[in-house]
């Protein structure tokens, strides 16, 4: 199974053409089951880039790239308070503070985020995104009450940490959940169908949950077995104890949708075979029926030209500014504690990296679509983030506390990544759409 | 031009602050190789349409700048000589050139006069023309702290200038972040009349070799090879002094020396770092905001010890001139020629300082690399191919194994092109004439 296949299938599947599983993912899985003959569409996917999203949901955007997913759409906790998820078939939630995703999408996000699923909508939760729809009596966390599961990394006594002691816990209520290592772990996947053949795959564990559920049909994957790459934060006995044999990926039905909840990072784009597993069974569990079509509306503007040329560069000055001090900053011991997570000075360039990888690409598309002001939007944001990491590195040289420069420059990312990948996955898939004869996507200029 | 390169030439009018670019065209790598080739070519092709001024200044770097080959660090600055009238070439040394090479720009040209001081900050394929109000008037270590804290990063490179650019003076260098630079030519004064305070460059970029795997392990022979070299043995400026028959040198400069730097990637360290007001003892970072001064050109220690100066003093003096931006070697050959034997009295008398002086050479590459000039008859033409290739002058004189076949043969190797020794052969010729 290789990322060709996939990107074969995709360019057919937005192409129009009708295609059944059994003609995709389930030929390369040699599976053949009841349900082979559903059909399948080029699903429109949304990412939770909103408060207490980490930058791993930068990984759900560079692996549907990967794959040939370009309808994507990048959504804070008012697109999905609003009506955003109603235009959706996935809606991908990454890692990052799941307590502060709940607080932000509170129970209206809730009821959204419910009448999605009821209504067919697949949820993709990964690491805080898994946790977030487990049964919970915590405030925030309450309204999120749509699978069943518990978690074995809970107690009411810490054990004692190795390494990594403020990434090691987190609070909650009387209790702790604890991470028992990072990095890579090996999990089996269960087999049952569609999901081929049980296999054992890598990927990497970042406070994600191990889980139990009380249907063993629900269970993908379970937690096997470390690997060299896997650092223990507790007694490695612990971490069996908490890991093996418990589910690492679950799959919960609610209504005519499901939840995927993955507690280590399949999503994560070093690991391919992780990826194409996610992959498989998101297009295994598409809504029957896709969501309206989102086609380009009349809002859209095009910039060519002099005009395009002038906003790319101005968006790169900004990130070529921004690039040069993040690296110096990597050499330093910088780190904050925002919410409830730890930002080290090394994930200022995850951001930046995923907008200045794909530059020399958005240079290529003529036109880039924005809607009124977003370029310039981009830009000003932009402007943002190099302002406040040049704060950091001059409060830094003085030894000052950067605590506040360094949220406003996390928030600003965040913001611009989203911006930008919004310009461009419609860009691209404009042009992928054409390239590809089809008539979907109505937009002209 | 797919590789070794980032195929972009810029054209900066600072008269106008229009920025223009340029691709790299293939066919000028096939004509001119790079380096010298093309700075030269591209100073001919735009002094040509200028009439008030000194004509453009061409910033950039060779073929093989930047990359596994030893020695790779050079990069190139090019324009019309105030000192000797000549186009002239100048090595940037250090990190400069290799910043310059990642920077996104093989080559940039800056023409014209800027109504008011400016300052170029080259970063990332983006050239911006930024007020430098605030810095004119400051001294070279001022204004590098300034530009690094404004941009946030301590790794840029600044070729700028002090006070003798600004005030017109023929002996006026442009410097390298604080330190003395190969700047023989008086190309300060020419920053100095483009109300150019100076050029701050960082790239991240990076480089695609044609034949990556070919290339490495050619390289990594080379580097095999050189390694059995005795002249490996030579670290440091007194080594080089010792090689020019200064065999008391190390005596003299000994007691004060705390390391030694080598520019990127150059297996000689051509520079030594004196403390001359902290124990050169010290393996900590100095808690002192000044403790010494980077020694890079051997020529004005030579003149400066003649002179009578102690080795401290001489540091001392030099700082001076770095910061003012005036040529240290001709600092040392004019107070030599005046009589002025005291720290003092030369400091004074920098900014008066003025006259022909024949440490800028009679060639149309920079002096600061003439070690051993005198016994090698093939001088000129080292230096050329070391401006060519983006070879580090000093070291190619003293590397025989830097072939010119084998320079010609890994820059076809890492660009996919064929460049023939006819073709080299011309270039310098023209760079000569």
């Amino acid at each position: 199974m290789t990322v060709s296949r996939y990107m074969a299938l995709n360019k057919r599947l937005i192409s129009g053409e009708a295609l059944t599983f059994s003609q995709g993912p389930g030929k390369w899985l040699h599976q053949t089951t009841q349900d082979e003959d559903r059909p399948l569409y080029y699903p429109k996917i949304g990412i939770y880039t909103g408060k207490g999203a980490s930058h791993s949901w930068l990984w759900f955007a560079d692996i549907f790239e990967r794959l040939g997913f370009y309808d994507l759409a990048f959504l804070t906790e008012n697109d999905l308070a609003q009506d955003a998820l109603d235009r959706l078939d996935v809606l991908a939630m990454s890692g990052g503070d799941t307590f502060a995703i709940a607080e932000a999408l509170g129970p209206k996000g809730a009821r959204k985020l419910e009448d999605f699923i009821t209504a067919g909508g697949l949820y993709l939760g990964s690491c805080a995104g898994a946790y977030l729809p487990l049964y919970s009596s915590k405030e925030h966390l309450n309204h999120f009450n749509f699978v069943a599961a518990k978690i074995t990394n809970l107690t009411k006594t810490l054990p004692e940490a190795h390494s990594m002691k403020e990434k090691f816990c987190t609070c909650y209520g009387c209790s702790f959940i604890y991470h028992p290592v990072r990095e890579e772990i090996e999990v089996t996947t269960s087999g049952l169908p569609p999901f081929g053949t049980s296999m054992t795959l890598t990927a990497p564990l970042y406070g994600g949950p191990p889980m139990t559920v009380t249907d063993p049909e629900t269970i993908l994957a379970t937690y096997t077995n470390f690997t060299n790459k896997t650092l223990f934060l507790v007694d490695r006995e612990l971490a069996e104890k908490t890991l093996f044999g418990n589910a690492a990926i679950i799959r919960g039905k609610m209504g005519q949708g499901h939840l995927h909840l993955f507690g280590p990072h399949f999503e994560h784009p070093h690991y391919l075979e992780a990826n194409l597993f996610l992959a498989n069974a998101m297009m295994w569990d598409l809504p029957v029926q896709p969501s309206p079509s989102t086609d380009l509306d009349d809002e859209m503007e095009s910039r060519v030209g002099s005009e395009k040329k002038t906003f790319i560069r101005n968006l790169k000055r900004e990130l070529s500014n921004s690039r040069i001090v993040a690296a110096g900053l990597e050499m330093s011991p910088l780190k904050w504690t925002i919410g409830n997570k730890v930002y080290e000075a090394g994930k200022i360039r995850v951001f930046l990296e995923a907008i200045w990888q794909r530059l020399r690409s958005f240079e290529k598309m003529t036109p880039v679509l924005v809607r009124p002001g977003q370029d310039g939007l981009l830009v000003q944001t932009a402007l943002h983030i190099t302002e406040n990491i040049r704060k950091i590195k001059r409060g830094w040289d003085r030894q000052a506390d950067t605590l506040e420069p360094a949220r406003a420059l996390f928030g600003f990312l965040n913001r611009t990544s989203a911006l930008f990948l919004e310009i461009y996955f419609r860009s691209k898939r404009f042009h992928y759409s054409r390239e590809n004869c089809i008539g979907t996507l109505s937009w002209s200029n | 031009m797919e590789y070794l390169a980032s195929d972009k030439i810029a054209i900066v009018d600072l008269g106008s602050r229009d920025i223009t670019e340029e691709e790299l065209e293939e066919d000028l790598v096939l004509d001119k190789i790079g380096g010298a080739g093309i700075t030269k070519h591209l100073y001919d092709q735009y002094a040509s349409a200028q009439s008030n001024d000194n004509g453009p200044i061409v910033l950039g770097t060779g073929l093989l700048t930047g990359t596994l080959v030893p020695g790779s660090s050079l990069g190139i600055m090019t324009a019309k000589s105030p000192s000797t009238g000549k186009v002239s070439h100048v090595p940037l040394h250090l990190d400069a050139g290799i910043e310059l090479k990642y920077s996104g720009f093989d080559y940039i040209v800056i023409k014209g006069k800027a109504e008011k001081p400016v300052y170029l900050w080259i970063h990332d394929g983006i050239v911006d023309i930024n007020d430098a109000d605030e810095l004119w008037g400051k001294d070279t270590w001022t204004a590098t702290d300034d530009i690094r804290s404004e941009m946030g990063d301590d790794l840029i490179q600044v070729l700028g200038i002090g006070r003798a650019g600004e005030n017109g003076s023929d002996l006026a260098q442009v410097g390298i972040n604080y330190w003395q630079s190969a700047d023989r030519m008086g190309f300060g004064k020419l920053f100095g009349e483009k109300n150019l305070k100076l050029i701050a460059i960082r790239g991240m970029g990076l480089l695609e070799i044609s034949e990556p795997e070919d290339f490495i392990e050619d390289c990594a022979e080379l580097i095999t090879t050189i390694r059995s070299n005795s002249l490996m043995d030579m670290q440091g400026i007194a080594a080089t002094a010792a090689a020019l028959g200064e065999e008391d040198f190390r005596d003299w400069i000994g007691p004060l020396t705390h390391r030694h730097m080598a520019c990127f990637n150059t297996p000689v360290a051509t520079s030594t770092f004196i403390f001359t007001d902290e124990d050169p003892a010290l393996l900590k970072e100095s808690t002192v905001p000044e403790p010494g001064f980077l020694l890079t050109d051997i020529f004005p220690l030579i003149t400066f010890k003649k002179a009578g100066l102690s080795a401290k003093e001489t540091g001392a003096v030099l700082k001076a001139c770095a910061k003012y931006g005036i040529d240290g070697a001709a600092v040392a050959e004019l107070s030599a020629k005046s009589g002025l034997t005291s720290p003092e009295d030369i400091e004074k008398a920098l900014p008066d300082l003025k006259g022909p002086v024949e440490c800028a050479g009679s060639s149309v590459f920079s002096a600061w690399a003439a070690v051993g000039k005198e016994t090698d008859e093939n001088w000129e033409r080292r230096q050329a191919v070391a401006y060519v290739m983006g070879i580090h002058p000093i070291w190619l004189q003293m590397a025989p194994d830097l072939t010119e076949e084998k320079l010609l043969d890994l820059a076809g190797l890492g660009t996919e092109l064929e460049l023939p020794q006819e073709t080299l052969d011309e270039v310098i010729a023209d760079i000569l004439v």
